[in-house]
């Protein structure tokens, strides 16, 4: 079998269906496909999301997919000091991955994309010094996709751009590994988000107790994956000593993140990478949903822009405006985290205690001036000179 | 010269995630939707994969060379 498009979009996460529905929008011919045989399922994402992106990126607000409405969050440091930030407003919901994966590729498909799940990309097709397409298998029969443009928007594993020369390798300290349960719990305030922090608990990241009903959560853990123990040995590890029971388990979800290694150059040609695949990932809480449909409206823009002027250089404007704009503000979030992976437990206990002072609306909206501020203004003597060196890091 | 390696899967472990393939530097793994494949040829035994697995399903054994 052999196919023409415009535009064939590898991979139905996040990135993929927004960068399909755009270009098919502006009435270019797009082939979306996936190796999975449901899209959506199974999930590997704690599944929280800000409430802005729906109105941002044009999604409905859609009950199907939309477990819970969140408030705000909790953060527990590692002697138990705790920091909530609790709005009057709805500031986040908990979606379900396997419906909003599936209903981002529908938008795509009533937008006029063509969609095909269980469809897995193997290669690029060279002709001429250039990518012609793309080679996929269909169950167990063969496809060549021809295609103008090619997206990458595989996932962690950015197979796709990688065979098409896009370099998007990152040292294995720019990943964490993620493991976690969908799974019945009782205790916590099902209106936040929770957060634990600290060396024992996660090193360089996180425990997570994401509500999706009063008495059901994601319930998950990510380290950085260069660490020698297992994401899933730290969080069985957590569940067993805070003596939460682990007799209904709905799902168990595994994946690894990445956290840092944004890609450089993100267009090759006429290839592009976008989202997990493009490292474009919030690189403090690990989050990458948001980034993926931002990501995918710059590469969209500028993919309907080189069709409709049957020029293909512009396509480098995507590399060229992503950098600019979120790549930049992801830069600093990343210095961020680059200092936090430094704090001792003492320090993460001082810090979470004077931050209880600051404007928790500002530092839960990213403010890190606000934190720096907070935590400026406390007695010098709780300040030594390495967290003070650490904190000049920041500015 | 690290030893040389070849990188075993327990597949009652696996989860198919992928993220062996994405840390991997020279895409010497390949997560298909029900299989996983290691490509002996490009594997350069950094053992990145091993640790990287949240599930520990990943195991580097020394690789038989042939006389």
């Amino acid at each position: 079998m052999s196919w023409k498009y415009d535009v064939v979009v590898v991979g139905s996460g996040i990135a993929g269906p927004i960068v399909a529905r755009n270009v098919a929008r502006a009435g270019f011919s797009v082939l979306l496909i996936d190796k999975k045989w449901a899209i959506g399922t199974p999930k590997q994402c704690a599944e929280g999301i800000s409430i802005k992106v729906f109105d941002k990126y044009d999604i409905p607000y859609d009950k199907r997919f939309i477990n819970r409405e969140i408030y705000g969050a909790k953060l527990y440091s590692p002697s138990g000091y705790e920091l909530e930030l609790r709005y009057k407003e709805v500031s986040g919901v908990i979606l379900e991955r396997k419906v909003f994966d599936k209903m981002l590729a529908y938008y795509a498909s009533k937008a006029g994309a063509d969609v095909l799940a269980r469809t897995e990309a193997l290669d690029v097709i060279r002709k001429d010094g250039n990518i012609a397409g793309i080679k996929a298998k269909h169950e167990d029969e063969p496809v060549e996709i021809y295609a103008d443009i090619i997206v990458a928007a595989d996932g962690v594993e950015s197979t796709i751009a990688r065979k098409a020369g896009i370099n998007t390798y990152a040292p294995p300290h720019e990943f964490d590994s993620s493991y976690e349960y969908e799974m019945l719990i009782e205790g916590f305030d099902p209106d936040l988000i929770h957060l634990w922090f600290g060396n024992e608990v996660a090193p360089r990241g996180y425990v997570w107790v994401f509500p999706k009903d009063e008495d059901r959560a994601n319930v998950g853990i990510g380290i950085a994956s260069d660490h020698p123990e297992t994401a899933k040995y730290y969080l069985d590890k957590w569940l067993k000593e805070n003596n939460i029971p682990m007799r209904k388990i709905l799902e168990v979800n595994v994946g690894v993140v990445p956290v840092g290694g944004f890609v450089k150059e993100l267009v090759k040609d006429n290839v592009l990478v976008v989202g997990d695949a493009a490292r474009q990932v919030n690189p403090m809480h690990g989050g990458g949903m948001a980034e993926a449909m931002e990501a995918g409206t710059i590469a969209s823009k500028w993919i309907i822009k080189a069709l409709e002027e049957e020029n293909l250089s512009l396509l480098q404007n995507y590399t060229k405006e992503w950098w600019e704009t979120d790549g930049k503000r992801l830069e600093k979030v990343l210095k961020v985290r680059r200092v936090t992976e430094k704090l001792t437990d003492e320090d993460l206990d001082l810090f979470i205690q004077l931050l209880k002072g600051a404007d928790a609306e500002k530092i839960a909206s990213g403010d890190y001036g606000e934190v720096i501020k907070a935590l400026l203004k406390h007695p010098k003597v709780l300040m030594s000179k390495r967290r003070l060196s650490l904190l000049k890091e920041l500015l | 010269m690290p030893e040389k390696i070849k990188i075993v899967v327990n597949e009652d472990r696996c989860y198919l995630c992928g993220g062996c393939a994405g840390v991997c530097p020279t895409l010497a793994i390949e997560v298909h939707s029900t299989s996983w494949e290691f490509l002996q040829d490009k594997c350069i035994s950094c053992k990145i994969c091993v640790n990287a697995c949240p599930v520990g399903a990943l195991s580097a054994e020394p690789l038989e060379v042939s006389e």
